[in-house]
Parts: structure tokens; C-alpha cells; sequence
């Protein structure tokens, strides 16, 4: 090894805590970079390779009813490849010992293995067999969740009769990645699930002998899916088709997206973070380096070394600590990868999980950990280069501090001797001040940016369900009833109020904008159900027109005032134009309201009742359930509480795992930033600090010099942080809300003021370890040094 | 320059015989007890760096008479500087006893050490050890901060004749003006002893001067007993007595029959 390679292994060592502090800060960078795009890839790349083998379709569309020759229409249209008829009903399954209500999604399969698309992947047993008529297979999910299997049996209320079904096999199918129960937001794997079911014993049980309610479509290569979409629609009308739509549309796909888009998201906000405080540690470290080995730069080019050998000495230091970072950010970023992805794998149910750490994906986080590590350097490592060796060795002149307006504050503020050193070497260096407030202050925001995700998502969920939702209980109708059914809810002792849920489906357009949604009617005099605004203000209905969320009006690009085309999807495919009355700030999904005679007059026939809210006497529930359970109407039952815990528990699930990991990436900025500050800050004034030891200073009075700085800078740093992490959050809540939800700014005390503690702790507790070194000084030593 | 005899025949008989050989010269020389400053016996100093172990005081006995002016003489390494930090409260001797007055500085803790020097030392060095981000004011408030009974810092820069300059920093301050700064700053407390690691070493002779006339007056007119470690043999006639330091001890003490004033000195 050349000998200026083995001073640079020296200095390493030398200062391996603070190129370790820096190395972590870049490995964090590194590890997010690759966690973000590793699970991202790997998601992608399962999912992919799970719809391709089990053959996803292009196009969907449900209509009520359709004699199965359709499909050789369908199969006719330009683009096609393949078409699909099969039948979804929903069922109830009856388990006497639970009083919730349990659901399944029956969904038909060719028993004689004929089918093309959306191929089912048997994890365990075997497929129902021809003229075996109760036999189904169950998703992994239900399966998991029920602890049953093959083997197993149960009662099911199909269509008005009961009938036993034998669990055969257990399965999957791409098409059902994440399966929501009607009436749901999160998926409950306990009260719903998947059954797949032999063609004809569905036929059989749903009375559509060679009809079918559901069609999927592949398309050729190069095919137009839009044109598709107009044919197939054109096709079903007659049929109560309710509009074809693409993967974009498909339910399952679109939540696979959404997740998707967020961790893009996290990928362009958290690595740069992590990057830019690396850059300035790498920049003040270096620069303090090559200030004290001053003397030997010139030596060393004395002796002959070019301004280039020196140059690419002090870079390879930088460079260096980047390998290092590579190398820890690496494993790091492949462990909470695979680990992440395998969260991702169990939530959303693939039959297997295709890890992708792509090489492509370390020479990228490499490359950026070099990048920011070089860029860090670039000042230094040029004013190494351009010393002159004659300049080099004679001492550097004294550093020239001024009384300027700090110090004119600091006179009126009654400042001690020790006090005037703090301020005015804070004033001399500005610049690395700035980096340190800097650093800790995105430490601040980072930090507080994750932890408002918490109340984010609270409030979100009390606005949904306590604040808008008034009622108990919401009843889904095995099929859209008039209000007769209403009557029925309302007889059952302890039910104080009940109110309908109206909702057409239907496609809005402005311009070549279009949006499927439901128009859902709102009475005036409804009372269990309120549109609020984001300060949680009442909005009226506007007596005519619409009401639409800010989300799915900012799709359409309307503003109130301005008219939207509506058609409705199914039925008597009517068509109108509406004005936009109001908008309403909501965060779950994109919807439109009116008021109901605007939703009858589009119907004609009445607006069909999906499903009903319901007041209940609390001491009445159990009764009420149970009694609701027997009810044929009646498909399922939502527990607005037990909804609402169950979401948030999730939400924490989640946000906790998040949040412990972005503590540690916070600290390790906080501790990175302070702990280099604070050496830095050491060794350029060990010697002043010795001096007062030698004046009669105690070794605690001494630390105050150092600790008071880097308290001054922290203080500075934690106001400047919250107010980086105010900016922050509200980026990350716009990049994390998607078509299904919105999240709002809605932080709490209590984020502040953690992010700002758990910062301070870390600070502190950096502070004192080097605060320990000014304590242990050795004077003698110290003075020496220079003497 | 005025000289008595050499009082000590030899390092060996210096350090080992100074109840025999030297009681003549402490007779004649030596203060009252109580009006004694320092008084060391035996005193050792060894450092070990690694492996090899360096025996910088090798049994130092001595006495030191309060408002005496002492000046060290010796080679590099001889073990003055060891000495003067010692005395100073900075280091501990590895064996030997020391008195400072009555206190005893060997048996002191850290903590007490630093009280002492608090107290009663004021530190002079041949780099002036100024606080750079401090005017010179500021400097001596340092101390003023803490000392018990300080002079007002502005007083103590009148001492050194830089009650102009007060304001300016460091940097702003020729060599010679940083160590009256640098002198302000040690008489400021009203120290019982000076303590100067070449003091004059960086500066050309005629601020020299300046410097160590302002030492001689802090002795003269606060009665500091003064201790000067010097390369500059000149230096040696302000002295009340000179110790010549040789391998780590006190080769031999002269005493001086008269002081020469700073200003009457050339080098």
C-alpha cells in the first residue's frame, strides 16, 4: 500500500466515530433508497408475474343479467382475445356461534378447467368437481383468518336458500389481491371472503341456467381498450350492464396501484433527505480535515505530490466513508426490504413472492451515496488542491472575530465571558452553524412528518365515522330494494331510526374527463349521515344539482358553477347534465352526492335503496343483530364502532412499524449532525478550552462552552425543523393520498412536540459523550500541542 | 550582573544532599516558615508513553519565599515546564511531597487542584493563550468571572498599560500587546503566585521588556511571588534567585545579591 493510501486508512480510524455518524446518515439513505425501490420492484414484479401466469384480465364488466351466448358477441369485437362469462353472488354463510354477520363473494368457475382468465391458484386441495354441487374453494385470506380449510363445512344462504357447502381447496386469483366486502373501506378477512364455486352449481343455486352477471375480456396486443369498452358497453345495455371499465378501475388493481405510487412517493422524498444532511457532514468534516493537516499539504507537495494526487487523496477520504455507507445501507435496506415485502405479500395475497433487489438498484443507491459523499467534498478537496506549498506550511492566519449585532445583543443581554465565545463563534462559522441547524431541524422534520401520519389518519377516521356517520349499524341489501324494506328495518324493537342509502351508478364527464362513481342521495332531513367540511362545519345540500368531493371534482377539473355529464351506468341508461352546487372536503374516496328527487328524476323508475343506515338502542344490539342476521334481504351488517376500531388498529399497525423505523433514521441525523458538530466544534477549540481549565475553570463550567453551542444550535434548530416538517408533511399527505383517500394536515400537540423531544434526546445525549472528552482534557497535553 | 556562590556542588548532592550541603545557603536565603510560598521535598514526576517510561522530575526538593522572583533556567527537557506545572496545580508529582503555604497540593483532588489555581495562580505562556473570539476586556473578565477578590478587568488592563486597547480583539493586537493581555489577565485575580512558560519567547527584546516590566510590577506592588521559566540567561538578573534545572533536577541555585529592573536588562 502506497503510504499516502495507509495515512488515509490512519485518518479514517482516527476519525472513525464521525466517519461511522456520517456513514450511518448515508447508509440511511442508501437503505431507504433500496427498501423503497427493492419492495416496490419486487411488488411489481410478483404482481406482473402473477397476473400474466394466472392470466389477469384486461376488461371487466358486470351487468344483472346476460345469456351466456353473449359472449360470442364479445369475443367478436376488434381487439379481443379471449372473453370470459362467469356469475358472482353474494352469499351469507351461517355460523351460529357469531353473532357478526359473515360474508362470501361466490364466484363461479368452469369445473371442467376450461377457464382462461383470471385462473385461480390452488394453494392446497383441489378445484370443485363436475356434479359435486356444494364443493368450493376458499381464499388463503378466509381460510387464515376462519382457521378452516379442506375438510371443512358450512352453511350458506344463496340466493334465499340455505345450502351446505364443502370446503375442497384453498386459493388464490389475481383478480381478488385485495377483496373488500360490499359496504367495506378495509378489507376483513374474518367476516368476508372469496368461495369459488363450480359453474353449475352456481347456475344451479342463482337460477341463471346459462346466463351469466360478469364478463372478463384479454385484449390483443395494440388494441384499443377504450374502443373495447364502447362495444362491450354497447353490447350489455339490453342486459342492465352497468359500464365495462379497464385494470385502472378494477378495485383490487387500483389498491395494488395506490401502494405502489406510495412507496414512488417514498422513494423521491426520504433517500434526499438523508442525502443532503450527508453531503453537508461530508463537506464540514472534510473542510475542518483539511484545515489541520494544513502544514502537511504543503509538505507533502514539497516532496513532489501534484495538486491532483492531493486532490484525490482527500476525495477518496469522502469516498471512503460513501463504500462504507454502501456497504451497511445495503444489508440494511435488504433486510427491512424483504421484510416489508413480505408484510406486502401477506396483506395482499400473492401465491408467492418474486424478491427483486435488482443490481441496477445498488449501483443506484451507490451511485448516489458516491454522488452526495463527492459533492461534500468538492470545496475542500479544491482548496486542498490549490494550496500553495510555501502558503501551506507557514500557520494559517487567526481566525478574526468581530463585535458585530450578536455581540451588541449579547452586551445588553448581560453576557458572561463564556457566553461571548458561544455567540461569536456561532457568528464566525455561519455557514457550518447553518449546516448544524440545518441537519438537526430535517431531523425535526423528518420525524415529525411521520408522526403526524398518526393524527393524519385519526382524523381522517373521525371525520368519516363520527363526525359524517351518526348512525350504529349499516345494512347492505342482498339486492337493491324500494323503500318497502325500510319498513321492515324499522319494526325491529330497539331500532330508532332507520334512513335509506340511495346510489346510482354512474359515469361523469367534463370534457374528455370521465370518472365512474356512485350518486349517492342525500334527504334533506336526513339525520344519521352529514357532509361536513374540513373545520368539521355542516354543508347544506344545494336543493338542485350536485354535491361532489373536492377529490373527485379536482379528477374532473369542474368548480361550482360549472356543469358535469352524467350517464348512468345500468339501467335505463339515462343521460343528463348537472351543475356542481358545493363541494365537500372528504378524505375516503372520490364521491358525488344529490339530493334524491334529483336522483329519482334521473332514474325514473326510483332510486333503488342499496342499503340502510340505522339508530339503535345500544342495550337492543345484540338482539338487533340477530334478528337482522335472519333476515333474507338483508347481505351484511356494519358495526360502525367495531369499523371504526378495527380500521385504526390497522392504521397503527402500520404507522408503529413506520414510525420506529423513521425514529431511528431521525436520530441517526440528529446524532450524525451533533456528534460531528461537536468534535469539530472540540478540536478547534480544545485549546481555548484548556486555557480555562488552566484559568481555574472546572471541567463542567469548561463542557458549557461546547454543550451551550450545540444547545443554542439545537434550540435554533427545533423551531426551524417543525416548520420544514409543517412544509414536509403536507408534500408526503399529497403524494400519499390516492384516488381512494385523502389524507389531511391535521398534526396534533402531541407530534410537535414528540418529534421535537425525541430529537432533543438524541442531541443530548450526543453532546454529553463529547461533553465527557472536554471533561477527561488533558490540559497539559493540550497546550503542549500547540507550544 | 551580581551572583553569590553556586550553592549546589552537583545535581546529585543538589537533589539528595540538601539538608547537609544546602542548609548554609537556606540559612542565609531562605524565608521564615510562615512567610514560606511553595515548599517541595522529593518530588517525582515520570511519565509512561507506551513502553518507555520518562523521568522528567527525578526528587526535587525546594522552597520558595512568598513575593520571591525566581527564574528557571535550563536545556529542553530538563524538567522545568514538569515543574512549573506541578507547582501550578496543573500536573500531580508520582511521589514527593508539596506545600503551598499551608496546603497540601499533593493530597488535592482535581476539583481542589482547580480551586487552588482559581485562587491562587495566575498563568502566563509563551503563545499568550488568549481566547480569540474574546476582546482583551473579555479576556480578563474570563478570570474576573471567577476569582474571589478580582480587580476590575479595566484596572487590570490600566496595570498593563493597554487600557486603550481594551476593545480590541486578539487579532487585532500586536505579539507584545497579546502577552500584557495575557499578564492582565493572570494579575487580575490578585494571584499569590505568577507562574510564566516563556514569556517573553516570542517577542523581540524591546517588548520583551515591556512584558516582563509589567511582571515586576505585579511582584512589586501585589507582593506575586513570580516564577519564571526562561531559555534567556539574561532574564536570570531580575531575579531574587535562579534554579538551574538538569535532568530533572535543580542543578543549582544561585541567589542574586541585587535585583536588575527589567528596563536596565539587554539580550
Amino acid at each position: 500500500m502506497k503510504a499516502l493510501d495507509l495515512k488515509l486508512v490512519r485518518d479514517l480510524w482516527r476519525m472513525r466515530g464521525q466517519a461511522l455518524a456520517i456513514a450511518v446518515v448515508l447508509a440511511a439513505a442508501s437503505a431507504t433508497f433500496i427498501l423503497s425501490m427493492g419492495v416496490h420492484n419486487s411488488l411489481k414484479i410478483t404482481r406482473d408475474a402473477y397476473y400474466a401466469q394466472n392470466h389477469f384480465a384486461d376488461v371487466f364488466a358486470h351487468m344483472v343479467r346476460a345469456p351466456r351466448s353473449t359472449l360470442d358477441r364479445v369475443r367478436q369485437i376488434d381487439g379481443v382475445q379471449q372473453a370470459q362469462g362467469s356469475i358472482q353472488q353474494y352469499a351469507i354463510l351461517d355460523y351460529p356461534e357469531r353473532t357478526e354477520a359473515v360474508r362470501a363473494l361466490l364466484q363461479s368457475v368452469d369445473e371442467h378447467g376450461r377457464d382462461q382468465l383470471n385462473l385461480v391458484y390452488l394453494k392446497e386441495g383441489r378445484m370443485p368437481a363436475a356434479g359435486q354441487p356444494g364443493e368450493v374453494v376458499v381464499d388463503e385470506a378466509f381460510a387464515m383468518a376462519n382457521e378452516t380449510g379442506p375438510g371443512y363445512e358450512v352453511d350458506a344462504i344463496i340466493y334465499g336458500n340455505r345450502q351446505r357447502l364443502q370446503i375442497v381447496g384453498i386459493g388464490l386469483a389475481p383478480n381478488y389481491v385485495n377483496a373488500l366486502a360490499p359496504g367495506d373501506i378495509i378489507p376483513d378477512d374474518t367476516r368476508f371472503g372469496v368461495f369459488w364455486m363450480g359453474e353449475e352449481a352456481l347456475e344451479a343455486a342463482t337460477d341463471r341456467t346459462e346466463a351469466i352477471n360478469t364478463i372478463s375480456v384479454s385484449l390483443q396486443h395494440g388494441a384499443s381498450e377504450e374502443d373495447v369498452i364502447r362495444a362491450i358497453n354497447a353490447i350489455l345495455e339490453p342486459y342492465g350492464g352497468t359500464g365495462a371499465y379497464g385494470r385502472s378501475d378494477h378495485p383490487s388493481h387500483a389498491f395494488l396501484e395506490s401502494e405502489l405510487d406510495q412507496l414512488e412517493a417514498m422513494v423521491q422524498i426520504i433517500p434526499p433527505v438523508f442525502l443532503v444532511v450527508s453531503t453537508f457532514l461530508v463537506y464540514i468534516v472534510l473542510g475542518r480535515m483539511i484545515r489541520t493537516q494544513r502544514s502537511l499539504i504543503g509538505l507533502l507537495k514539497a516532496f513532489g505530490y501534484s495538486d491532483a494526487a492531493i486532490a484525490w487523496h482527500y476525495l477518496k477520504f469522502a469516498l471512503a466513508i460513501a463504500l462504507i455507507a454502501m456497504a451497511l445501507g445495503s444489508l440494511a435496506g435488504i433486510w427491512m426490504g424483504r421484510s416489508m415485502t413480505e408484510l406486502y405479500g401477506r396483506y395482499y395475497h400473492f401465491p408467492f413472492l418474486r424478491f427483486s433487489f435488482a443490481p441496477v438498484v445498488f449501483i443506484g443507491a451507490g451511485a448516489l451515496a458516491m454522488l452526495s459523499a463527492a459533492l461534500g467534498a468538492i470545496t475542500g478537496v479544491w482548496a486542498a488542491a490549490r494550496l500553495t506549498p510555501a502558503v501551506a506550511m507557514s500557520p494559517p492566519p487567526p481566525p478574526v472575530y468581530r463585535a458585530g449585532a450578536v455581540e451588541r445583543i449579547g452586551e445588553r443581554a448581560g453576557f458572561t465571558a463564556i457566553g461571548h465565545m458561544i455567540v461569536r463563534h456561532i457568528a464566525r462559522w455561519p455557514g457550518r452553524s447553518a449546516i448544524t441547524v440545518g441537519g438537526v431541524a430535517l431531523a425535526v422534520g423528518l420525524l415529525f412528518a411521520t408522526l403526524q401520519f398518526i393524527d393524519s389518519s385519526h382524523f381522517m377516521l373521525d371525520t368519516y365515522f363520527q363526525r359524517a356517520q351518526r348512525h350504529n349499524l349499516s345494512v347492505t341489501f342482498t339486492e337493491p330494494r324500494n323503500e318497502d324494506a325500510l319498513y321492515q328495518l324499522a319494526q325491529i324493537p330497539g331500532v330508532l331510526r332507520v334512513e335509506p342509502q340511495q346510489a346510482l351508478a354512474v359515469e361523469m364527464s367534463n370534457g374528455n374527463r370521465h370518472e365512474r362513481t356512485a350518486l349517492e342521495g342525500t334527504a334533506p332531513d336526513a339525520q344519521l349521515t352529514a357532509r361536513i367540511d374540513q373545520k368539521g362545519a355542516l354543508i347544506d345540500m344545494p336543493p338542485a344539482g350536485l354535491m361532489l368531493s373536492r377529490q373527485l371534482a379536482t379528477q374532473l377539473d369542474v368548480h361550482p358553477g360549472d356543469s358535469v355529464h352524467i350517464k348512468m351506468l345500468g339501467g335505463r341508461h339515462a343521460e343528463t347534465v348537472l351543475p356542481v352546487g358545493a363541494l365537500v372536503d372528504e378524505f375516503i374516496g372520490a364521491r358525488a352526492y344529490a339530493a334524491p328527487a334529483t336522483l329519482g328524476s334521473l332514474a325514473r323508475d326510483g332510486a333503488p335503496v342499496s342499503s340502510a343506515l340505522l339508530l339503535v338502542d345500544p342495550a337492543a344490539r345484540d338482539n338487533i343483530l340477530k334478528e337482522l342476521k335472519s333476515m333474507p334481504l338483508v347481505l351484511s351488517i356494519s358495526d360502525r364502532d367495531f369499523e371504526m376500531a378495527r380500521f385504526r388498529s390497522m392504521i397503527d399497525g402500520n404507522i408503529n412499524t413506520m414510525i420506529i423505523f423513521y425514529i431511528g433514521f431521525a436520530s441517526a441525523i440528529a446524532v450524525g449532525v451533533v456528534y460531528n458538530s461537536a468534535r469539530i466544534l472540540f478540536s478547534e477549540r480544545a485549546h481555548e478550552l484548556a486555557t480555562l481549565r488552566v484559568l481555574g475553570y472546572h471541567s463542567r463550567e469548561v463542557a458549557i462552552v461546547l454543550i451551550g453551542e450545540i444547545a443554542l444550535l439545537v434550540t435554533f434548530a427545533v423551531p426551524t425543523g417543525l416548520l420544514v416538517g409543517h412544509w414536509l408533511a403536507k408534500l408526503m399527505l399529497l403524494m400519499f393520498s390516492s384516488d381512494l383517500f385523502r389524507l389531511p394536515f391535521a398534526p396534533t400537540n402531541a407530534a410537535y412536540a414528540n418529534a421535537a423531544l425525541v430529537v432533543l434526546a438524541a442531541a443530548a445525549v450526543t453532546g454529553l459523550v463529547v461533553a465527557r472528552r472536554v471533561m477527561g482534557l488533558d490540559m497539559v497535553r493540550v497546550l503542549k500541542a500547540r507550544d | 550582573m551580581i551572583f553569590n556562590q553556586d550553592i549546589c556542588v552537583g545535581p546529585v548532592a543538589c537533589a539528595r544532599g540538601y539538608d547537609s550541603t544546602m542548609q548554609a545557603a537556606t540559612q542565609t536565603s531562605q524565608p521564615d516558615g510562615d512567610e514560606r510560598a511553595f515548599s517541595g521535598r522529593e518530588l517525582f514526576k515520570t511519565y509512561i508513553t507506551g513502553e518507555t517510561q520518562v523521568h522528567a522530575l527525578r526528587g526535587v526538593d525546594f522552597d520558595i519565599r512568598k513575593g520571591e522572583v525566581l527564574v528557571l533556567l535550563g536545556p529542553s527537557g530538563s524538567g522545568k515546564s514538569t515543574f512549573l506545572n506541578i507547582v501550578g496545580g496543573l500536573d500531580r508529582s508520582t511521589s514527593g511531597t508539596l506545600y503551598y503555604a499551608a496546603e497540601n497540593l499533593t493530597a488535592k483532588s482535581d476539583r481542589d487542584l482547580t480551586r487552588f489555581r482559581r485562587q491562587r495562580i495566575g498563568f502566563i505562556f509563551q503563545f499568550y493563550n488568549l481566547i480569540p473570539s474574546l476582546t482583551a476586556e473579555e479576556n480578563v473578565r474570563l478570570v474576573t468571572d471567577i476569582a474571589s477578590n478580582p480587580m476590575d478587568p479595566a484596572e487590570a488592563l490600566h496595570h498593563v498599560g493597554l487600557a486603550e486597547r481594551r476593545h480590541h480583539f486578539p487579532a487585532q493586537l500586536s505579539g507584545g500587546e497579546q502577552q500584557r493581555v495575557a499578564v492582565a489577565r493572570a494579575i487580575a485575580k490578585r494571584p499569590g503566585v505568577l507562574l510564566c512558560d516563556e514569556p517573553t519567547g516570542a517577542l523581540d527584546s524591546s517588548t520583551g521588556i515591556r512584558v516582563l516590566e509589567a511582571l515586576e510590577a505585579a511582584n512589586r506592588e501585589l507582593d506575586t511571588t513570580l516564577l519564571i521559566i526562561t531559555h534567556n540567561a539574561g532574564i536570570a538578573a531580575m531575579a531574587d534567585r535562579v534554579f538551574h534545572f538538569l535532568d530533572g533536577q535543580i542543578a543549582r541555585i544561585e541567589t542574586n545579591a541585587e535585583r536588575i529592573a527589567p528596563a536596565e536588562m539587554t539580550w
